[in-house]
């Protein structure tokens, strides 16, 4: 019987296709634009998360921001020897720490200039982030400790400035802070990117090649800054440090505990799913508004269709169809035309994302589990705004049925 | 003025299944809120199995009202209805629904096909709310459609045949469930008369056949193919004469034997 009613279903839709076709076209851009959203949200969201995957969440700032809005204090920015201290107090949680320092400039190879950005590092920035070496070497804790004038550059930075990739050996002068040094190229590596990493380089469309430079450098002259990149050792001394680096710090510097700000890279993250799923679910709404309209439109056309069919309907009811066998027709009907757009709508909104997704060059993600939630919903939508109709069709009187005109 | 009896007496229901109709003092009043009036008046009929009996009034008479109630579409105000041994008068919707299903078969004077469903689908019809198999359907709808003579047009739509071919698709409908009432409200009111001739001798067929054929018209011409007339007026029976069926016409015969109808 549901199979009859499948096939009568069909016909009805196929007898009249355009109408049916409008009818759906709301359950179409519905679907389509909540296909689309979630898509998107979902593709942000696993670039994001691929970020934090090469960032690590094991990645934390530390600073200090006073919460009651004075002003910061000298005393509230790290000296080196801070810097060191925190360390030996913490041995067992944290990895790396650095002065979180980087530095543009335009570099010159004799009338080459290319515009680099370097970030400085301790010498065993290795041990928590990959850096493959292509050529030469890493900076030993020599070049960190004598201050050397030694970095290590992106094999496009090195082909842009000096043609090779092996460009080891070989200098470029550089302006940091006011003072024109010649510095020496001693390895070149290849980065790990994640896939939004890429996207935005790609749009920015900005010419700037990266390098490695000894934080020392960075910090030079006065040795000051204002916070400290700190990597724990694993997820959980990050907890450790989360309840006791902040006292500590605090402590040191005469502040109070809530002022001294651990910032990790999961609070981070955290943050960014909020919002991103803020947005989602604000955009969500608006799609839930377009199905709503989809589903009232599913409606109307069904009463007009019930209306037009009355006198089918007391055929079939002087033919001995039970009140529920008409009902299940036309809520069948609904629901086909309403599932029918939702397949249609998830074809739409997963071909822009898909479109939307090649042209940005990147692998995007549709759910499995949305398409079926999509389609399930959709007909759902059927059903619900198909009740009215098909009550109104199965409380026929077939008499006064089988008399319409 | 009528006072409902709480238990049906035993002369009204004794041998009722051997009736296939019994009406006993079935009383219906159409209430249209200010004023209620009578469709029909104390009707006391009975039809055996295999009978072929036309119904005849002018309009307002009463028949189509009759018609109503003994296809199970209306309920008696008061009165009983027994159909096949049934007291359809305590049924509720669904169960006649199920009567309607499985005891009479409808052959109205507007065909009422489905439109845009093919002649083997509409003939199906029946036999889909008796929840049969596809199989079973399709086969039987098919056996039908040969017997009423459309065996080749199984495939065409309503509109695509003429009004005497829709009738016999109807009739093939009708005999879907092997119900053991026919039951024809103006079935040749909208054909021509060779047309009415064709269908009329395709219900005298069912008849001699051993079918139970109740036919409501207002023209002489149809009535005179049955064996029994019963005549309303103003809600009452006025009369109810045994006829002599009129015979066809060698013409006639002659067109059916060629239009391959198996009569």
């Amino acid at each position: 019987m549901l199979f009859e009613n499948m096939t009568m279903a069909f016909h009805a839709i196929r007898a009249n296709k355009m109408r049916s076709f409008l009818t759906m076209l709301g359950i179409i851009i519905g679907i389509g634009s909540v296909i689309a959203i979630v898509s998107i949200g979902d593709t942000m969201r696993t670039l994001v998360s691929d970020v934090y995957k090469t960032v690590g969440v094991t990645r934390a700032n530390l600073y200090v921001w006073p919460q009651d809005g004075s002003d910061m204090r000298t005393s509230d920015y790290f000296t080196l020897d801070e810097m060191e201290r925190i360390k030996e107090v913490f041995p067992e949680e944290i990895a790396y720490a650095d002065s979180s320092a980087y530095v543009s400039a335009d570099v010159q190879n004799g009338r080459r200039k290319v515009k680099f950005s370097f970030q400085g590092i301790d010498f065993n920035y290795p041990s928590v982030q990959t850096v493959n070496i292509l050529y030469g070497r890493n900076l030993t804790e020599a070049d960190i400790r004598g201050r050397k004038k030694n970095v290590v550059l992106e094999e496009d930075g090195a082909k842009a400035l000096f043609g090779v990739e092996n460009a080891v050996g070989k200098t470029f002068r550089m302006t940091v802070y006011g003072q024109t040094d010649e510095y020496n190229v001693v390895g070149v590596y290849r980065p790990e990117r994640s896939a939004l990493e890429k996207l935005v380089m790609g749009m920015s469309q900005s010419q700037t090649q990266y390098g490695l430079i000894p934080y020392t450098i960075l910090t030079w002259p006065n040795d000051i800054f204002y916070q400290v990149s700190i990597y724990a050792k694993d997820s959980q001394s990050m907890e450790t440090l989360k309840n006791s680096l902040p006292q500590y710090v605090a402590k040191t510097k005469q502040r109070n505990p809530e002022d001294v700000i651990l910032y990790s890279a999961s609070d981070e993250m955290s943050q960014m799913d909020a919002m991103m799923s803020g947005l989602s679910g604000a955009v969500g709404g608006i799609a839930a508004i377009s199905l709503l309209v989809g589903g009232i439109g599913i409606m109307n056309i069904m009463l007009v269709s019930v209306t037009e069919r009355t006198r089918e309907i007391g055929i079939r009811k002087a033919l001995g169809a039970r009140t529920r066998d008409v009902m299940i027709q036309f809520l069948t009907e609904s629901a086909i035309l309403s599932a029918f757009g939702g397949i249609l709508g998830v074809a739409m909104g997963s071909g822009i994302v898909f479109l939307g997704g090649s042209l940005a060059g990147l692998s995007v993600v549709v759910r499995p589990s949305v398409v079926v939630l999509a389609v399930g919903f959709s007909a759902m939508v059927g059903l619900f705004f198909g009740i009215y109709p098909a009550s109104k069709a199965a409380k026929a009187d077939p008499i006064e049925a089988l008399r319409y005109e | 003025m009528w006072k409902k009896l709480k238990k049906t007496p035993s002369y009204l229901t004794e041998n009722v299944r051997e009736d296939l109709i019994r009406l006993v003092d079935l009383v219906k009043i159409y209430d249209t809120g200010s004023i209620k009036v009578m469709g029909l008046q104390r009707i006391n009929l009975t039809i055996r199995r295999g009978e072929f009996v036309a119904i005849m009034g002018q309009s307002g008479s009463g028949k189509s009202t009759l018609m109503n109630i003994l296809g199970c579409l209306d309920r008696p105000t008061m009165g009983h209805y027994y159909l096949d041994g049934i007291d359809t008068a305590a049924l509720e919707s669904n169960e006649l629904s199920a009567v309607r299903n499985k005891k009479i078969g409808f052959v109205f004077q507007s065909f009422n096909l489905i439109s845009r469903t093919s002649a083997l689908k509409n003939v199906e019809l029946p036999m889909t709310y008796a929840h049969k198999s596809k199989r079973e359907r399709e086969k039987r709808a098919m056996e039908l459609l040969k017997r009423v003579g459309l065996g080749s047009r199984y495939e065409h739509m309503p509109n695509e045949l003429s009004g005497g071919q829709r009738q016999r698709v109807a009739i093939a409908r009708a005999l879907a469930n092997e119900p053991p009432l026919i039951l024809a409200d103006e079935p040749t009111g909208n054909l021509d008369t060779a047309s009415s001739v064709e269908i009329m001798e395709l219900f005298s067929q069912l008849h001699r056949d051993g079918a139970t054929v109740v036919v409501v018209t207002h023209e002489e011409d149809i009535a005179a193919f049955t064996e029994r007339i019963i005549r309303f007026r103003d809600g009452r029976i006025v009369s109810d004469k045994k006829n002599q069926p009129r015979n066809l016409t060698a013409q006639e015969a002659a067109k059916m034997q060629r239009e391959g109808i198996t009569c």
